[in-house]
């Protein structure tokens, strides 16, 4: 193309001076905050892409790549005397623990990433050894990855498994007719903690769980023996746990293949409309869960802290259609998080963000004001508590039926909690 | 209690019939080839993703999509003979290593053409069987497979003993030197053999696609299930992964309802333990094919 300018008649001079003018104009009428947004701070996106686990990891790529266009649009982070703009770094560690290591120091070295947002669990330990040499500020979706030992590992939006007290707390305020339960999970750093919450709630509550909690391997492909199992005792209740959504539907399949009649009760039931399509509307009818569709009315309540949740939804089933799940909006919520208490730092630098997430001991996470919390349970107060929906299918569709308050139950239940964790291995000094 | 058995009794034959149909078609592909094939697994996993693509995405009828399920894996499994196998014949590593590549190949094309999720496959049907007694059902989906893996193999033994083509498979996994020398081709027994091999996993995918969840990385926990039963049955021996896959699915399925699944997997291995001491070449294993 230059040669052609050249062939043309256009001469080195003329050239070199209009190239001169035409950037002493462009450096004069850019507007000043196109100039200072040049600054980019980068978030890293460690969590699984690929792999077995992906659906807790992939979803919440979509939905962070969906907040920074949002946010860049409005004008970035106004963090100081600076405009930034924020870029997404993903990694994909695989739910494996060496690669999520080999991810942290990539992030951390390499791209300069300011904060780094993971799901945890058994990609959380060779990680937090990576954070705590360079004191990244790293965010988990699992409270039950805090110690003493993680400073600056927080839990800012999902506090798994606790939040599942709620929906055994409405239950039983709501149906009190059902008076026994059976529990199954898998045998996993996400299953154990949440079997330990849910006996907790079901003791609060008066109901009966009728056996031991039924564990099954992760591996496991036929879920029938283990549904024979579970009914064998008839419970009123069916409890399905943490259990990842590939393990809720077959087991939700099989629950109604072997003709339960009972009420269901899960953490999640993601793709829902799935599970209806395997069963029945009637079968799914009063299922009860932790995650709403972002579509739901109750999330435009003035309490919500998180940025138009109907807009947000609708842009992503645009994107991405059929994707929706329970982590698309949790890591978004976080950056909601983190970009408040930048801005009110006036740094992205990860310690100043930190110190100013925590200052006053309180703050705001998705659902209203909250508390840090987990001292009791984790060792260290990093996990923000506050309220969290409870979620009914009805006619089809979830509906959020009402907030309860974690930390209402916790101050009433703890000794229970507390009696559960520990005979499950999970306290945190069990754990270390 | 008694209906507890019962019904758990029929989960295990559903079971025992999965486990068979890919555990013989490993079988299969060891006793003529002498080749362990780790991708087998994955061949189960196109299988399934046959029924995705022609049944749950294109509408086609879950008979068709498991028919075209049955052929195309099948001749993947000769393509894999041909590239993979073949020129590795004198060396049982290189094709355990070609087969570890070809596996990693076919989980990321899948999970680059479907993605890493889940995917969603409509129930062919939702009828239940009610079998007599009460509280003991078998759900028609799951008839289908045991139907299948009947029939499957049935018509399998019957080829294998009443045709030449089976008799030239057995001669081969008998010696494969002196069934050369007899003038059987080497290679097209291979090929025969992978072929059916691959189709039986492949059938076996197709058959469960409605029933398990249908991802990328679903071959791991089949292919570890499979080289246990043709381990406690006797490597190369047909008969031994049958009765195997029988005596593992009930063995598994029993201490799943009555313990726990993490302990049906531990008791399951114990199993595989217990046999290799007693018959270090399981249970129809003879020294040779060991």
């Amino acid at each position: 193309m230059a040669g052609r300018f050249y062939r043309k008649g256009l001469s080195r001079r003329s050239f070199m001076g209009t190239t001169a003018a035409g950037m002493a104009l462009a450096a004069t009428a850019a507007p000043r905050s196109t100039l200072a947004a040049d600054d980019t701070v980068k978030i890293g996106f460690l969590a699984p892409l690929t792999g077995e686990v992906a659906a807790w990891g992939a979803p919440g790529l979509f939905g962070c790549e969906i907040w920074a266009e949002r946010v860049n649009a409005a004008g970035g982070i106004k963090a100081g005397n600076k405009t930034y703009k924020v870029e997404i770094v993903s990694y994909d560690n695989e739910y494996a623990p060496d690669k999520a290591r080999a991810g942290a120091q990539k992030l951390i070295n390499d791209d300069g990433v300011k904060f780094i947002m993971m799901l945890g669990g058994d990609t959380m330990p060779p990680v937090v050894q990576v954070a705590n040499r360079a004191k990244m500020l790293v965010s988990t979706l699992l409270p039950s990855d805090l110690t003493p030992d993680t400073p600056y590992l927080i839990a800012p939006c999902e506090v798994h498994p606790i939040y599942n007290v709620t929906g055994v707390d409405w239950l039983a305020a709501n149906k009190p007719e059902l008076k026994t339960a059976m529990i199954c999970a898998q045998d996993d750093a996400l299953g154990r903690p949440s079997v330990a919450t849910y006996l907790a709630a079901f003791e609060a509550t008066g109901i009966e769980v009728l056996d031991d909690p039924l564990f099954f391997d992760i591996s496991t492909t036929d879920f029938a023996p283990v549904m024979t199992a579970l009914l064998a005792k008839n419970p009123d209740i069916l409890c399905l746990d943490t259990c990842y959504s590939d393990y809720v539907h077959p087991l939700a399949e099989q629950a109604y293949l072997q003709g339960y009649k009972g009420q269901i009760i899960s953490c999640t039931a993601d793709f829902y409309d799935q599970m209806i399509e395997k069963t029945s509307k009637e079968f799914m009818d009063g299922v009860v869960f932790q995650f709403p569709d972002f579509d739901d009315p109750a999330l435009n309540e003035p309490q919500i802290n998180f940025n138009d949740p109907n807009g947000f939804f609708a842009e992503y089933n645009k994107r991405w259609p059929g994707e929706w799940g329970a982590v698309s909006w949790e890591y978004a919520s976080i950056m909601d998080l983190w970009k408040a208490a930048a801005e009110r730092a006036a740094s992205v630098e990860p310690m100043d963000v930190l110190v100013t997430m925590k200052s006053g001991g309180t703050g705001k996470h998705a659902f209203g004001e909250a508390r840090w919390w987990g001292k009791e349970l984790f060792g260290i107060d990093n996990a923000l508590v506050g309220d969290w929906p409870v979620v009914v299918i009805e006619d089809g569709k979830a509906v959020i039926k009402e907030y309860r308050s974690i930390p209402a139950w916790w101050d009433k239940h703890k000794d229970l909690m507390i009696k559960h964790f520990e005979a499950m291995g999970e306290m945190y000094y069990q754990r270390a | 209690m008694l209906e507890l058995i019962l019904q758990t009794s029929v989960n295990a034959i559903y079971a025992a019939s999965f486990m068979a149909l890919v555990a013989v078609g490993l079988v299969m592909i060891f006793g003529v080839m002498r080749v362990i094939n780790f991708a087998h697994g994955e061949l189960y996993m196109l299988g399934s993703y046959c029924v995705v693509f022609f049944y749950a995405d294109q509408q086609f009828p879950i008979l068709v999509a498991t028919c075209i399920g049955l052929v195309f894996v099948g001749v993947t499994g000769i393509l894999m003979e041909r590239a993979l196998f073949r020129p590795l014949r004198d060396n049982p590593l290189g094709g355990l290593i070609a087969s570890i590549g070809f596996l990693l190949c076919a989980q990321a094309i899948i999970s680059m053409g479907f993605g890493v999720r889940a995917e969603h496959v409509p129930p062919t049907t939702q009828q239940v069987i009610n079998l007599g007694i009460e509280g003991v059902a078998i759900p028609l989906q799951r008839l289908y497979v045991v139907i299948a893996a009947v029939l499957l193999l049935g018509a399998l033994y019957v080829f294998l003993r009443h045709t030449r083509f089976g008799w030239a498979l057995r001669a081969c996994a008998q010696d494969a030197k002196a069934a050369a020398l007899q003038g059987i081709s080497l290679n097209q027994t291979a090929r025969i053999a992978m072929f059916i091999g691959a189709a039986l996993a492949g059938t076996a995918g197709a058959l469960t696609a409605p029933l398990v969840r249908v991802y990328p990385y679903m071959g791991h926990s089949v292919i570890v299930t499979a080289f246990i039963i043709i381990i406690v049955g006797g490597i190369g021996s047909l008969e031994g992964a049958i009765v195997a896959a029988i005596l593992y699915a009930f063995v598994h399925t029993f201490v799943t309802t009555f313990a726990d699944g993490v302990i049906a997997d531990i008791v399951g291995l114990l199993l595989m333990l217990m046999v290799l001491v007693v018959r270090p070449n399981g249970l129809f294993g003879t020294r040779e094919r060991a």
